[in-house]
């Protein structure tokens, strides 16, 4: 800290604001760290036009703000009591303002300075009430709650939760579980356990990337852009797939199917191998290759073998699901495409470039 | 000192040169970006607005180099992009597609309802927010768009075509808007429409086949157009972008092209 101190002429010529502006920031940068200084200078500010006017304008913030508070307790929010009392957001703001510009002296020193020296950047902020004033429409006093928990959930599952795929997961689900009870379709649990892990694949395809979300231009300029949104959605759909699947799985005969949970796991994996394929060659590729090529090492050797539809079914379904060789080789499969993740996680970035 | 600085900038899109070797830089301000269709305006913005990823080159906003994928964050969070096309979900509203946005830039919760209906109300729609956005008109699917733009009081605004679709009196509006706005930020507006550049911009940059054609205030481009001789134009300025893109293109293809006006009028 060095031994100067700002002048007295310096004060005066800084508080009415005919100081030229280098001077003027690094008196204020003498501010922050003076605080012999920064009373003398907030002292001469509030001595000025600006700073009496500065003065009835805490005062009458603070008056009405008390009066809103009290006013709240008793009645609902939103009771017009005076011209100053705009919208809540309105005066949350402007409190906060009256708060910083009153309580430390420094910072009444810098508020004051941002009045009196008009310069342009200064000139947009007061233009912003009146604009708002003007545009403002009646109904923006009920606040939707979009701050909400359960708005931002939503938000994060991102298209397919939000869309069709969901109702056509539900659909399945409900679909095997009607055909087993009702019309004694047996082979509904091992056709179910086929198709399952094709399911949340078909979700992530329709959850990133340009081809299924509107908002991925704008999205891709956020920072919630790449592996994060991916990953964000992704867990949305498994959240809504996984329990609806393995539920009616569970309703459903065995006949000679596996457990309904063995699924989980393949499920699992095949949707990490999508978002890892989906880092060499977009999302739509990816997630066509593998979700095809599951359904296609199920179903084909099924369809070209003899014997009964449903038992060749089960056995074929038996083969990749159950055991501890078949769901290790699962989860291996699964730590690896993790892995692969987290290692590429740049490429996610910018995928689709044009 | 610049807020946005790009180096040897190569775009290609197949075989197509986009942006060929461009170097230019913006500081606060308005700057409108005119050019002819196909010059590499679009390329640009979503390179800036680090969407597309460049072939080569340096882009640097606020300090940060966007190559690098760590600092891509910071910059992001600063950044306000509305791109020439968009889509909505078609359930939401203009407060909850605002406010959506507004969360994938990672606002603070706590602000981002004040915030959504601050930027809401800056657009002129104030009386709107409730809507759905699939039942506004495309002029105001537009500005829903400038909204979500400006939501996160950006420090680098990139406006794609942002005055198509909007009628005289909210392009008015809307130039206000950007006069205020290029008070503190750096405020890029690509457009067609040249009294856009005359009324709202500070510095007008003109490109053509990927090259910087000229660079000036919108008083200078004017002042080009009083004094080439022999180009067609309704007003200075568009006697100045002519003329500006003539003298570009050198004496070798000064000869009438086919449409020298293609992106200066509708």
């Amino acid at each position: 800290m060095t031994g100067w101190h700002a002048s007295d002429a310096l004060v005066t010529r800084y508080a009415n604001g005919s100081l030229p502006d280098p001077d003027a920031w690094s008196l204020e940068k003498h501010l922050e760290s003076c605080g012999r200084c920064a009373a003398r200078v907030s002292r001469a500010v509030r001595e000025t036009p600006a700073g009496v006017v500065l003065a009835e304008v805490r005062e009458t913030v603070l008056r009405t703000s008390e009066r809103e508070a009290a006013e709240g307790a008793l009645t609902a929010r939103g009771t017009r009591a005076a011209p100053a009392v705009r919208t809540a957001g309105d005066a949350r703001a402007s409190g906060a303002h009256a708060s910083t510009s009153g309580s430390a002296s420094t910072s009444a020193a810098s508020a004051s300075a941002s009045t009196s020296t008009p310069d342009h950047t200064t000139a947009a902020a007061p233009s912003r009430p009146y604009r708002r004033a003007r545009l403002r429409g009646p109904r923006s006093l009920t606040t939707a709650p979009i701050g909400s928990r359960t708005a931002r959930v939503l938000w994060a599952a991102g298209p397919a939760v939000r869309g069709a795929w969901s109702a056509a997961v539900l659909g399945v689900a409900l679909a095997a579980v009607l055909l087993a009870r009702f019309a004694d379709f047996a082979g509904a649990r091992p056709l179910l356990l086929a198709v399952a892990p094709a399911v949340p694949v078909a979700g992530v395809a329709l959850s990133y990337g340009a081809h299924s979300d509107p908002l991925h231009e704008i999205a891709a300029a956020t920072p919630s852009a790449g592996l994060r949104l991916v990953l964000t959605r992704t867990a949305a759909v498994l959240a809504v797939s996984l329990p609806l699947l393995t539920l009616a799985g569970a309703l459903l005969p065995s006949s000679g199917a596996p457990a309904a949970a063995t699924w989980l796991l393949p499920g699992l994996t095949l949707t990490l191998v999508s978002l890892a394929l989906a880092g060499y060659v977009g999302f739509r590729a990816a997630t066509a290759v593998t979700g095809g090529g599951w359904l296609c090492a199920v179903l084909g050797p099924v369809l070209t073998a003899d014997g009964r539809l449903t038992a060749r079914l089960a056995e074929q379904v038996s083969a990749y699901l159950d055991g501890a060789p078949a769901q290790g080789g699962w989860a291996a499969a699964a730590v690896l495409c993790a892995a692969l993740l987290a290692a590429r996680r740049p490429a996610y970035d910018r995928l689709d470039r044009r | 000192m610049p807020t946005i600085r790009v180096t040897d900038l190569h775009v290609r899109h197949r075989k197509t040169v986009a942006l060929d070797s461009l170097d230019v830089d913006f500081g606060p301000g308005v700057h409108g970006l005119l050019g002819p269709n196909g010059a590499g305006k679009t390329s640009l913005i979503r390179v800036l607005a680090t969407v597309a990823e460049p072939n080569s080159g340096r882009v640097e906003i606020l300090g940060e180099d966007t190559g690098e994928h760590r600092r891509r964050s910071a910059v992001r969070r600063r950044l306000g992009y509305l791109p020439q096309e968009f889509g909505y979900y078609p359930g939401f509203t203009v407060r909850e597609f605002v406010a959506y946005v507004a969360w994938l830039k990672d606002m603070p919760a706590a602000e981002t309802p004040a915030a959504v209906e601050r930027a809401v109300a800056r657009v002129g729609l104030g009386d709107r927010i409730d809507a759905k956005v699939r039942t506004l008109s495309g002029g105001m699917v537009r500005r829903v768009g400038i909204a979500q733009a400006i939501v996160n009081d950006p420090r680098v605004l990139l406006l794609d075509e942002p005055t198509a679709g909007l009628d005289p009196e909210q392009r008015v509006e809307f130039r206000e808007l950007l006069r205020e706005l290029g008070a503190s930020a750096t405020v890029i507006v690509s457009t067609h429409l040249v009294e856009d550049v005359a009324a709202a911009c500070t510095e007008v940059t003109l490109i053509d086949a990927g090259r910087v054609a000229y660079r000036g205030t919108p008083e200078s481009l004017a002042a080009l157009g009083e004094t080439a001789a022999g180009v067609v134009g309704d007003n200075p300025i568009e006697r100045g972008y002519t003329a500006a893109l003539r003298a570009h293109r050198g004496p070798e293809s000064a000869a009438p092209t086919a449409h020298p006006l293609e992106g200066a009028a509708r």
